[in-house]
């Protein structure tokens, strides 16, 4: 029996509700935009990539009558056309505005998604440094009522811009050169930053540079990549730090230079490309992650009695859809872009991968708390 | 430069129903002519009178061209056919031919049984309809005319589903009608050749949504069958005989033999015969893994399959049930729906959409209440599923069609004109095409201009563009007609009767633009310009044509006056 129905009927078990796509160009862009849609966006170098706003399905949104709707595909709600290849989006909250960035790393371009229109029209392009290579500037978005861009390559240039003026209200001041790896906005006034190294902090704006840090990681862990998700419901720490040897630590934002745990996760190390590298806290469950950028599937660990150094651990639960469904290629193994969990349903998630597959799944859990 | 006009009588860009007019070259074709299944009145059938002006339907329209069974694609013919009147050629494939006018007598009944209604086709006018269908093959070249000629293309979709490339000469137009680009459990995807047309005419409803995949719908299907059925519950899913019956049936089969499950499944004997006729008539329609099977047994003789026997719906415990008809309108279904409607543990699964006025569209309403004969309330606390099957190409599907078939031009029809901007730019983009939407009625190049005949009233300093006769009325003023007449001599020895007989043919022929009459008192009107034939009063040889006009038709009228003064081509003995 074919080994793709093997798992459609494995899968009757394992998910409540499932949803396969494929998408025209695979993504590494999911972001949010309310609780019913989301923006994707291609990565490709040579050819025009779209940036796509797509609505949920229909059949995941109803709350009542579920049995009655039929509908379970993505409308496409509004599409753009982009020369560069996207990398991220950040949707500007209360606006109609999207920040995209990627390669080549000297820019950043704004859009604007409109009523009468379903065409993402391009808004400017914004020079923010010199280009240097296949390096791009992260971004973040500070929601208030000017809003404002943070974005950089390394410490040394980030930069928080006023989207209308485009003047620059913020500057790291540093010399530090380290390559930055994730920035995310915390408030109106702190950020936090992880670089490739892992080595992490949270900013205050309002401050002249002076970061809570932490140590950066073990030597074992010299040349691995980092990233880092700040998040987590419960009471537990409220960091998660992942590299590409597996190893994943878990802070509190109190007491950065003493982890509260670091576990070995049950993945093939290391990772074949460390920049897909992602960690997500679930925001609807307590102490619950996700992580992928290791090959084809996304695992979902729960953290709630995790302590002391080096333990191996396993997750609740792992994803393998992208693995046993063909996407449009069929002769690489497909690597897992991106994921990210749905505002509110708690077992949700949505997961790309390179051989543009979108997911939509509902995992069965099999404890209560996770 | 071609010369390609395209009409959408209905659903240009009215999701809902199919009648696209094609003049290409000076042939007129008419694709598909559908029903608005929302509606209950006119509006559910296409605008005719479109092409009703212009004379009868069978000198106008070369032939119609039928996509498919859908009765949003075929659901007006018989009514367009023997009410309207239309007695030339329709073509559609083998399939289509055979499956339609069971569609259609089904909906028939539905409309006048169920709701009532007058002045619907008969089942007399469904078979002389019929009459007229001349079957064709797939990529079998068809001569319409000498100079019309069509071609039908697989389209996946449903059974008999096709695409067709209508060709006058070098201009050619491909209208695909539904069609899937990924195959399924019993039917292939749609293939075209590399044919180039002028344009391409491609169904564009599902062009803005990026669809499920095929896989996981069923698996949707499997788990709630499998859950209702664990639960000791009995499954009812009614059906039409072909089509999704077939393909979910060999679903469960996979899924019992996998699963080593014991609860039975049931179809009705009623499918089982029809079905098996149908698929042997139409082998070659179906998907290769058909096929094989078919060849190495009989596709319907399944292992954990039964046929049916309507006392089996009170057995005890767990089952399955295939049944027709599809929409719970009457038989079999609508009998064993009664009979487990009442039991939460049961479950109905409606596989496509319910005409209005049956109880599948009741159930798919959320009604829990249906007023049954004889004023019985049935309570349905059977849980009620509405699943979709129906393959249609989405905005990735029509990429690769566009790119199959190479066209110079794309028409996006059946599609929400504010929602596809970004597709029209995406094609255009990538295969460098001049890509359209036209709405309803509307058309992508220019009305004909059409000269209005007012007078402007200026009052004090009020201006006011009134008609004429309203003008005349307000000034107290007689109306002064002024009429042109001109004399044409004719060489005739024949009878003032035979020579307007004469005069008529010919300007019929000629004038195919205009609307040309013979009166009863032998009198001749093209438009308003009336000619007379009168014999010549010294030479018997010669008859004198009266061509008579009113000032604002001065044009046509010098027009005609020469034309007749060209002399009358040899009249047949």
């Amino acid at each position: 029996m074919d080994p793709a129905e093997d798992w459609l009927v494995e899968s009757l078990r394992l998910y409540q509700d499932f949803h396969a796509f494929d998408l025209s160009g695979a993504t590494r862009v999911l972001e949010w935009i309310g609780d019913k849609g989301v923006f994707v966006a291609g990565y490709e170098s040579l050819k025009k990539n779209e940036i796509l706003h797509l609505i949920l399905p229909l059949r995941l949104s109803v709350k009542e009558n579920q049995g009655l709707c039929p509908e379970r595909d993505f409308k496409v709600c509004h599409g753009g056309f982009s020369d560069t290849s996207v990398f991220d989006l950040k949707h500007v909250p209360d606006t109609r505005l999207l920040v995209t960035t990627g390669l080549p790393g000297s820019y950043l371009h704004v859009w604007q998604v409109t009523e009468d229109s379903d065409v993402i029209q391009a808004v400017s392009t914004i020079a923010v440094q010199e280009k240097e290579g296949s390096r791009w500037p992260r971004v973040a978005i500070f929601s208030s009522m000017a809003p404002g861009v943070l974005h950089g390559v390394r410490l040394s240039s980030l930069k928080v811009m006023d989207l209308e003026s485009q003047k620059t209200t913020y500057t790291s001041g540093v010399s530090d050169s380290e390559e930055l790896s994730s920035l995310q906005v915390l408030d109106a006034d702190t950020f936090a930053f992880c670089c490739s190294s892992g080595r992490l902090g949270l900013v205050d704006i309002r401050q002249k540079w002076a970061p809570s840090e932490n140590v950066s990681p073990s030597p074992g862990a010299a040349g691995g990549r980092w990233c880092a998700e700040v998040g987590g419901r419960g009471p537990g720490p409220s960091i998660a730090s992942l590299g590409s040897d597996g190893q994943l630590c878990l802070l509190d934002p109190r007491n950065l230079c003493h982890p509260v745990s670091s576990v070995q996760c049950s993945v093939s190390a290391p990772s074949p490309d460390p920049e897909l590298l992602r960690v997500t806290w679930a925001p609807g469950l307590d102490s619950c992650l996700a992580i992928s950028g290791f090959d084809g599937t996304v695992q979902v660990y729960d953290a709630t009695s995790w302590d002391g150094v080096g333990n191996q651990v396993e997750p609740v639960f792992t994803h393998r859809g992208h693995i046993f469904l063909e996407g449009s290629q069929i002769d690489t193994a497909p690597l897992v872009t991106t994921h990210t969990w749905h505002p509110h349903k708690p077992r949700t998630l949505l997961s790309a991968a390179s051989d543009a597959s979108l997911h939509v799944w509902d995992w069965v859990g099999l404890r209560a708390a996770c | 430069m071609p010369e390609i006009r395209v009409t959408p009588l209905g659903a240009g860009q009215d999701v809902g129903r199919s009648c696209i007019l094609v003049s290409i070259a000076g042939k007129n074709v008419m694709l598909d002519c559908g029903m608005h299944m929302g509606f209950n009145d006119d509006r559910r059938f296409p605008d005719f009178s479109y092409i009703t002006r212009n004379g009868r339907l069978t000198d106008f329209l070369d032939c119609v061209i039928i996509s498919h069974f859908h009765l949003d694609h075929c659901g007006a013919l018989p009514y367009f056919s023997e009410m309207v009147g239309y007695d030339g050629p329709i073509y559609m494939t083998h399939p289509t031919q055979a499956i339609c006018p069971i569609l259609l007598e089904d909906y028939r009944k539905i409309a006048v049984d169920k709701k009532g209604e007058a002045n619907f086709f008969t089942s007399q006018m469904i078979k002389d309809c019929m009459k007229k269908v001349v079957a064709v093959h797939l990529h079998q070249t068809v001569q319409v005319d000498d100079e019309l000629e069509i071609k039908a293309y697989y389209a996946g979709h449903v059974l008999g589903a096709a695409m067709f490339q209508i060709k006058v000469g070098s201009e050619s137009v491909v209208y695909t009608g539904d069609y899937n680009m990924t195959p399924d459990r019993h039917l292939g995807a749609a293939w075209i050749d590399k044919c180039r047309p002028n344009l391409l005419i491609t169904e564009s409803t599902y062009a803005t949504t990026i669809r499920d995949s095929k896989r996981c719908r069923e698996r949707d299907f499997l788990k709630k069958v499998h859950e209702a059925v664990e639960h000791g519950g009995k499954v009812l899913i009614p059906v039409f005989a072909l089509g999704r019956a077939q393909e979910l049936c060999i679903l469960l089969e996979t899924f019992w033999e996998r699963m080593n499950l014991k609860a039975p499944i049931y179809f009705s004997t009623g499918l089982t015969e029809k079905a098996n006729h149908y698929y042997k008539l139409f082998i070659t329609w179906t998907n290769q893994k058909i096929r094989k099977t078919f060849v190495q047994r009989n596709m319907f003789e399944f292992k954990h399959i039964k046929a049916f026997d309507r006392a089996f719906a009170d057995n005890p415990g767990p089952m399955v049930v295939f049944a027709t008809p599809g929409m719970l309108h009457a038989g079999q279904s609508l009998q064993i729906f009664r009979k487990w409607a009442g039991n939460e543990k049961n479950m109905v699964i409606m596989p496509g959409y319910c005409v209005q006025g049956t109880v599948g569209h009741k159930i798919l309403s959320g009604q829990r209440k249906l007023e049954m004969e004889g004023r019985q309330v049935l309570e349905v606390k059977m849980q009620v599923e509405y699943m979709s099957f129906s393959a249609h190409a989405d905005a990735k599907g029509i990429m690769q069609l566009v790119g199959q078939a190479e066209p110079e031009s794309v028409l996006l029809v059946h599609g929400e004109a504010k929602k596809m901007e970004f597709l029209k730019q995406k094609i255009e983009q990538e295969f460098r095409v001049n890509c359209y939407m036209p709405a309803n009625g509307l058309l992508p190049d220019a009305k004909k201009p059409r000269l209005l005949h007012g007078t402007l009233i200026m009052k004090d300093s009020n201006f006011r563009l009134v008609s004429s006769e309203q003008a005349l009325k307000e000034l107290g003023l007689a109306e002064h007609q002024l009429r042109f007449t001109c004399r044409v001599h004719l060489h005739d020895p024949r009878k003032e009767q035979e020579t307007a007989m004469r005069v008529y043919s010919h300007l019929k022929s000629v004038l195919k633009d205009h609307c040309v009459q013979h009166l009863p008192d032998g009198s001749v009107t093209v438009e308003s310009i009336l000619i007379q034939a009168a014999a010549h009063s010294e030479d018997p040889g010669t008859k004198v044509l009266l061509v008579s006009w009113t000032y604002q038709d001065e044009e046509l009228g010098s027009y005609l006056t020469s034309l007749l003064k060209k002399g009358l081509p040899q009249a047949p003995s």
